[in-house]
């Protein structure tokens, strides 16, 4: 999996972060005062990329965290079948076969936004 | 730790932080030692402790409803340290107590001032919020501050979408301005001498209810170890028909403002309260 290592500092709302190995977005970060004891905690609550469950951590702010890459990535609807469709990617001219989202209609030519890592991908 | 509960930090935290065991509790208690804006007697900053060690000497037999409270899974996270930024602090409270929500658990907040059911009703989303209360808590600000105790169930009604209505329950005090907010259609006031007679409204059944104790519901021949002391109050036991009443429909609750200025009335209430509430719950689940 592509991902790379972060302090959890460096989290922002909007990024990314993996929480029990699933790929997730940063809805809220907050943190803790410590106070004269301990250290300051951070408080992230996500939502998985790829399978939209919300995920939270709570870790002391200079805890290392693995982060994932994301690409985001064009592509262009090549053909529908059912509930598959094939899709050139817009850079490599390379094509692959995704699943249709159920709350969206498309047909060939459409340009679609989508994200990716490894061999998961979600449309944008 | 509350007397009779179990440790919700066990030694088997994972990797994000979170205790083993918590997917096994029913119901977390959490210490909110908010602090920060009581206006007159302060010390809600002891409240979490003196609640707990009030509770040693209860027995953990309830002959009513025929349960041990060691055995309602009870579990206790400890307290979630306040700091002087309350907006900041809420915002890690509410968090904290929405970890409790979604491990399927009913939060138990000890107080803290009252501003910490704010965090409460955040966290639990419920469409009715009852409160047991001497004041109506319904100014827009107290001393230019929105977040003081003074305003807390303003700001629920106002700033969070899933409550619907307000029931105050042993009101008996508020500036005009509170008693004309009270008047409109989402808040209920409930007399101190109508609150013995009181029954939960069939509208409640259906619909997720926080409850949240204001120790100063009471009278302060009862719990004098509370900030803001108003007499004419309610008895115990009136509270305790109240908690019974609504205890089935609550989804969060917490028991507030008791602080360290009495010899451990307030404090022993408060507990008391807290583990009827348990029991009643815990038996409407069984």
């Amino acid at each position: 999996m592509a991902k790379q290592q972060q302090e959890v500092r460096d989290l922002q709302e909007g990024s990314y972060v993996m929480i029990d190995d699933a790929a997730c977005k940063i809805n809220s970060y907050s943190t803790a005062k410590p106070g004269k004891h301990g250290s300051a905690k951070a408080r992230v609550e996500a939502e998985g990329v790829f399978d939209g469950k919300k995920r939270s951590l709570s870790q002391p702010v200079d805890a290392k965290i693995w982060v994932p890459i994301i690409e985001r990535k064009q592509g262009q609807v090549v053909s529908v079948d059912g509930s598959d469709m094939q899709v050139m990617d817009l850079e490599t001219y390379e094509t692959i076969t995704m699943r249709v989202p159920e709350d969206q209609d498309v047909s060939p030519d459409d340009n679609i936004e989508y994200l990716e890592m490894d061999d998961q991908r979600k449309i944008v | 730790m509350f007397p009779g509960a179990t440790d919700y930090r066990t030694d088997g935290s994972d990797d994000t932080g979170r205790a083993a065991d918590s997917e096994d509790a029913n119901f977390v208690v959490v210490g909110a030692p908010l602090d920060a804006s009581t206006t007159f007697q302060p010390g809600t900053r002891f409240g979490p402790r003196r609640i707990r060690t009030f509770a040693e000497t209860f027995d953990d037999y309830d002959r009513r409803t025929d349960q041990y409270f060691s055995d309602c899974g009870v579990a206790d996270r400890g307290d979630v340290r306040a700091w002087d930024d309350v907006d900041e602090y809420l915002e890690w409270l509410t968090g904290t107590l929405r970890d409790v929500v979604r491990d399927d658990a009913v939060p138990l907040t000890l107080g803290g001032e009252h501003t910490v059911s704010l965090a409460g009703a955040r966290a639990v989303e419920p469409e009715v919020v009852v409160s047991l209360d001497a004041h109506l808590d319904l100014r827009d600000a107290y001393d230019g501050n929105p977040l003081s105790h003074a305003s807390v169930m303003r700001r629920i009604l106002d700033d969070t979408d899933s409550v619907e209505e307000l029931v105050v329950l042993g009101a008996r005090t508020g500036s005009e301005a509170e008693w004309d907010r009270a008047t409109e259609a989402d808040v209920t006031v409930v007399a101190p001498e109508d609150v013995a007679a009181w029954t939960a409204p069939d509208s409640l059944a259906d619909r997720d209810v926080y409850l949240s104790v204001d120790i100063d519901a009471a009278d302060p021949a009862y719990a004098p170890g509370t900030g803001t002391m108003e007499p004419f109050g309610l008895e115990p036991r009136e509270m305790r028909n109240a908690v019974r009443q609504v205890a089935p429909h609550a989804t969060g609750f917490d028991v507030v403002e008791v602080n360290d200025r009495d010899d451990g009335q307030a404090a022993a209430l408060a507990g008391k309260l807290l583990r009827e509430f348990v029991f009643l719950k815990a038996a409407d689940r069984s």
